[in-house]
């Protein structure tokens, strides 16, 4: 009990508003990944049709395999120092992505076309080249908020199942919003949209990152509990867990 | 507790009455078809196909709603059981001769099979998504394959996008668009960027024929796009169906009135002796049909198409 009192004081990683905002995001991303998963298969349509391929093999393949790619890359960025400011990164990376992506669907879907793959394989590869990116890189919060909320080994099972309940429910209703109301809007408008959004997201997120390092500076340079506050921002208590 | 095992029983009635009203009340619909000879679900539709006396018809999907694809009366295959397919013939108004026609969605196979049937000469190439719809034609509707009737199993633009990108560019007399699920036309076969494409493969006099249905809002969405591709289109609207045909012509075909349309069928009746009324099918023609002002032209960008569909047509 002794041992397991002392891993929760060298693990806290902030107070509850920190939980309740990286389950947020959680949220966030998930209802990105869903918005950019059905509008995909509008994206794609024009240029390589609306076949059975297309739609459930490509798109939902390709965002398969990179959200388990992002849930790989978010665990090991999780247990890093800088995890927020690497989040923030991230998202502000995706959301670039978005913004930019209406720019290349074109020539990536028209390249791929005229170099002569078909329906299947073409699909596949524009939908790895277009939405692999973005869906890798707002995966990686999943695990990140899980390890953000655990204090106590006990409890990951519990945390992870509220992230994963939290931000597939927020997929849910990103699916539902986009298939019903966002598709009679202008494709490129929201996608862009979204960029814009996730930017800044990230960008407030590495904000905060900075001006808590900066702060911890401060404090240990007052020489104010220096070891506890290094060891909760480099994760280090994540082994101990 | 007695009351409430009642409950218990008269909510376990209603959902059984339920259920039972779901099952067979599409049933009961269809069978003004007569009965169901062949179901398939393939990888796009849900096929069903039903015969009445000599009279096939196909659909996809069996709720009342669902619209007929294609009907047709096996002793008389020269009949037409839609008044889409005669619409459709009225491309040639525009082109009285083609010499290639491509139609986009077989479905029963009655367009390309009647046009092959007219113009023995001309070459017909026909693109299916569906791999299960071939043999289905061939099998209930009397359709059949050969050397100048060839069914290509692509997504419609697709198939028009490999035909853009072959050297010579074939361009074709007469294109029909006639694509559709058990919705309506696919949204990615109805935008601006599509139109393009089209007009990619269509003859400097020739023209496309665009099998619609003009009670709902995307109907003016569709016409806006066809002018705002190709700068003309006239409609032949249906007289006791809600379908309507838009008719594009190339830059060297010419715009008809009503007179010249109807001349121009007295002279394709007497050619070649359709069993249908080739006039009736120019006395459909508007005219003056224009769009409503306030409709958007579809671009793949932004193509609300089913929820237009579901709006009815502004005043």
């Amino acid at each position: 009990m002794g041992q397991q009192s002392s891993k929760k004081a060298e693990c806290v990683k902030g107070g509850k508003g920190r939980g309740v905002a990286i389950v947020l995001i959680a949220c966030v991303c998930g209802w990105f990944v869903m918005e950019l998963e059905i509008l995909g298969v509008r994206v794609l349509a024009p240029y390589f049709g609306s076949a059975v391929y297309v739609v459930t093999g490509s798109v939902i393949g390709v965002f398969l395999l990179s959200i388990s790619a992002g849930y790989m890359l978010g665990g090991w960025l999780s247990r890093r120092a800088n995890s927020q400011r690497a989040l923030g990164m991230n998202l502000m990376a995706a959301g670039a992505w978005l913004c930019a992506m209406p720019f290349f669907v074109e020539p990536v879907c028209d390249g791929i076309f005229n170099a002569g793959l078909d329906e299947k394989w073409g699909s596949l590869l524009a939908a790895l080249a277009l939405f692999g990116a973005p869906t890798v890189l707002l995966s990686t919060v999943t695990p990140t908020a899980v390890r953000w909320l655990t204090r106590r080994a006990s409890d990951s099972g519990l945390n992870a199942g509220l992230v994963l309940a939290l931000s597939t429910m927020a997929s849910f209703a990103g699916c539902v919003v986009t298939a019903f109301y966002l598709v009679l809007l202008s494709i490129r408008l929201t996608i862009c949209s979204s960029g814009v959004v996730l930017v800044a997201l990230g960008g407030i997120i590495v904000l905060q990152a900075a001006l808590h390092r900066r702060r911890s500076s401060s404090s240990r340079a007052e020489g104010k509990t220096a070891e506890q506050i290094l060891e909760s921002r480099n994760g280090s208590g994540q082994e101990k867990v | 507790m007695e009351n409430r095992m009642r409950k218990a029983v008269l909510i376990l009635f209603f959902f059984i009455a339920a259920f039972w009203q779901l099952l067979f009340v599409g049933a009961a619909s269809a069978s003004q078809f007569g009965p169901l000879i062949h179901k398939k679900d393939s990888l796009y539709h849900r096929i069903f196909v039903y015969r009445s006396g000599p009279v096939a018809t196909l659909r996809f999907g069996r709720q009342p709603r669902v619209q007929v694809q294609s009907q047709v009366n096996l002793n008389n295959l020269r009949q037409h059981m839609t008044e889409y397919s005669t619409l459709a013939f009225c491309g040639l108004l525009y082109e009285p001769e083609p010499e290639r026609v491509l139609v986009l969605g077989l479905g029963g196979g009655v367009i390309p099979r009647e046009m092959r049937y007219y113009f023995p000469a001309c070459e017909i190439d026909v693109a299916e998504i569906d791999p299960d719809i071939p043999p289905i034609a061939t099998e209930f509707f009397g359709f059949r394959e050969d050397d100048m009737l060839r069914v290509h199993i692509s997504d419609g633009r697709i198939f028009i996008k490999k035909q853009l990108r072959t050297d010579p560019v074939p361009k074709y007399d007469l294109v029909v668009l006639d694509a559709f699920n058990s919705d309506y036309i696919p949204f990615h076969l109805m935008t601006k960027e599509f139109l393009e494409e089209v007009k990619g493969v269509l003859a400097d006099d020739g023209v496309v024929i665009a099998n619609v249905f003009y009670t709902n809002r995307l109907f003016d969405a569709e016409f806006k796009t066809f002018l705002a591709v190709f700068g003309r289109c006239q409609v032949f609207v249906g007289d006791y169906s809600t379908n309507a045909m838009l008719a594009a012509p190339g830059p060297a075909c010419p715009t008809l009135t009503v007179r010249e349309a109807v001349d121009q069928a007295k002279r394709l009746q007497r050619k070649h002796r359709f069993a249908f009324n080739m006039q009736t099918v120019a006395k459909r023609l508007h005219p003056n049909a224009h769009p409503d002002s306030r409709a958007k032209v579809l671009t793949d960008d932004r193509a609300p198409v089913n929820w237009l569909r579901t709006q009815k047509t502004r005043k």
